[in-house]
């Protein structure tokens, strides 16, 4: 019975250091602009919609989360194995990691936006200098919460991966949580709040992001202030949902029906979600009800 | 993936070449044929084991409802990220769950990493729905059919003017769950089929004992699978080429080619896992 209750503590602790490490990807994605609405944020220059956002989006966010929580997961074991107390091990493996993911963010921003030279778009030195350490600190939280995540999984939950290949799956799941439930938001809520709300962004108005702020022109800190609102804690919730109920379902019912408890609790979940799914999707139809076209054009 | 350019989508019913066909069957019966002279049997069925497991996870992928760019502007149906990203995503959690199971019996291992994996799947599709809905005030319309095949929603009078569609309808909804369940359940039959060969050899290998090597057989396996896992799912995204909503849209007649394709790809490199050890016995 005290194994299960202290398994249960592991698990809700592993769920919060999750949720916190979903909502800081999300918001360092974000500031960065890594995740798919960078498209957009590639393609405005193009249009001639010069712009101050930050464009580091040269691997989607699931691998890059996967290198560099693979890479903290990689040094914190290897602190460990020095006989490095665990705690600091896993700060020293994340704050090495957190330099590798600032040199990728100031290289892949130059590169990208070099790459736009012949369109007129300047490089900002400026931008480079406030915005990546921005992303960084959001990174260090995001990596140590999962190196962390990972180590209790192993040492109180007992998974036989070793650190950096645990901290390589979770990181990638990490990154595909995060982009799935953030993109949105910081796509179509923020770089197109011009356009009208409760609508798909036309093809028509690609490119043309918001490029102005209530004073000057808007950049990529104004974003993660925004997403953080909403797109960062959604992103939190999910990984951290996630993150929970694998941990929770094989903890406490694994000893039932000869371990067959798990699986029958994780399909009643996943069931229970699908009933949550179709009823926000019902939710939505009667609420919100068909389009309508706006009276002027929104682009 | 770009909402203005990008490859043609050409639906329908893409069947592989001839030429293909032939040399993939060429190269997993040489595969098979090298497994069984290196490992004996045991080579052979853990190469057939690894083979259906990328079958599986390349099958699994075109149920995976991804939208990518266009997606994230709401622009278009499906998860606003990479094919490849989100299935690597669910197939490792179920991988996670697996191998955590691994100990309890092979059924129990891989029901275990199909559920980790439709797990994965189905808090994630419900949350980009919570925020195409909270937070976007959208709601879900596919562009590729007019109606839900499940629930009978009707959705083009729901969809945005001057877009594809957008949100996750309930059918993509079902196959996030349908393609997680199946990465999980093929990484982690990758898995234990890799283990098993390495704690057979191990041992005797570095001359030490089932439990003294298990940390080891535990990586090797595990980052195989990883690997495996991320190359069947690359494979099936170029199949995909860009976005599709899942079991309905039209794209997902496309599947055999892929499957003839992680097949062929699973023994070739399913070979190199299998035969690994025995390369590193002979220097």
């Amino acid at each position: 019975m005290e194994e299960i209750v202290f398994g249960i503590g592991i698990t809700a602790l592993a769920g919060a250091l999750a949720t916190v490490a979903g909502a800081a990807e999300d918001t360092e994605s974000d500031i960065g602009s890594q995740g798919d609405p960078n498209s957009q944020v590639q393609l405005a220059p193009q249009m001639g919609y010069i712009h101050r956002i930050f464009n580091k989006a040269v691997a989607g966010e699931p691998p890059a989360y996967g290198l560099w929580v693979a890479l903290g997961a990689g040094l914190a074991w290897a602190f460990m194995a020095m006989q490095i107390n665990p705690i600091l091990a896993i700060v020293l493996g994340s704050a090495l990691a957190v330099f590798v993911q600032g040199v990728y963010a100031t290289t892949a921003y130059l590169g990208r936006t070099a790459s736009l030279a012949k369109f007129g778009q300047p490089v900002y030195i400026d931008i480079l200098k406030s915005m990546t350490t921005v992303t960084m600190a959001h990174a260090f939280v995001a990596i140590f919460t999962t190196v962390a995540m990972c180590h209790l999984m192993i040492s109180a939950l007992g998974h036989p991966f070793p650190l950096p290949l645990l901290g390589l799956v979770w990181g990638i799941a990490l990154g595909a949580a995060g982009s799935a439930t953030g993109n949105p938001f910081y796509g179509k809520e923020r770089q197109y709040q011009e356009q009208k709300f409760g609508a798909g962004v036309p093809i028509s108005a690609s490119g043309n992001i918001v490029r102005y702020a209530e004073a000057g022109q808007r950049n990529s800190l104004d974003n993660g202030f925004f997403s953080a609102k909403l797109g960062g804690p959604a992103s939190g919730i999910c990984f951290g949902l996630i993150v929970f109920f694998e941990l929770w379902r094989t903890v406490v019912f694994e000893p039932l029906a000869a371990g067959w408890g798990a699986v029958i609790v994780g399909v009643i979940v996943i069931l229970v979600f699908a009933i949550i799914d179709r009823y926000i999707e019902v939710w939505a139809r009667k609420t919100f009800g068909p389009y309508t076209a706006p009276e002027e054009a929104s682009s | 993936m770009s909402a203005l350019g990008g490859p043609k989508q050409t639906g329908g019913i893409q069947p592989p070449t001839g030429m293909g066909l032939v040399l993939s069957i060429v190269l997993i019966i040489v595969a098979l044929a090298l497994a069984f002279l290196l490992v004996q049997m045991a080579g052979v069925i853990a190469l057939v084991g690894i083979i259906i497991g990328g079958v599986l996870i390349g099958f699994g992928v075109h149920f995976v409802p991804v939208g990518g760019a266009p997606a994230a502007m709401g622009q278009a149906p499906g998860i606003a990220t990479g094919v490849a990203m989100l299935a690597a995503g669910a197939g490792l959690a179920g991988l996670f769950g697996g191998a955590w199971a691994a100990p309890l019996g092979l059924p129990l291992a891989l029901a275990g990493g199909a559920v980790g994996g439709g797990l994965l799947m189905a808090i994630t599709c419900t949350m980009v729905n919570v925020i195409y809905v909270f937070g976007m005030g959208i709601p879900a319309a596919s562009g590729k059919v007019a109606k839900d095949p499940i629930t009978g929603d009707t959705f083009p009078e729901y969809k945005s003017q001057g877009t594809e569609g957008h949100g996750l309808p309930f059918i993509s909804w079902v196959g996030g769950v349908i393609g997680g369940a199946l990465g999980g359940l093929g990484g982690t039959l990758i898995y234990l089929e890799l283990l098993d060969i390495y704690q057979a050899q191990l041992p005797v290998l570095l001359n030490a004992t089932v439990e003294q090597i298990a940390p080891v057989a535990v990586s090797l396996a595990g980052i195989f699978a990883v690997g495996m896992f991320l190359m069947n799912a690359v494979l099936a995204a170029y199949n995909i080429t860009g976005t599709i909503e899942g079991p309905h849209d039209p794209k997902f007649k496309r599947f055999p080619r892929a499957v003839i394709a992680a097949a062929a790809a699973s023994a070739v490199a399913g070979i190199f896992a299998i035969a690994l050890l025995e390369l590193v016995g002979v220097f």
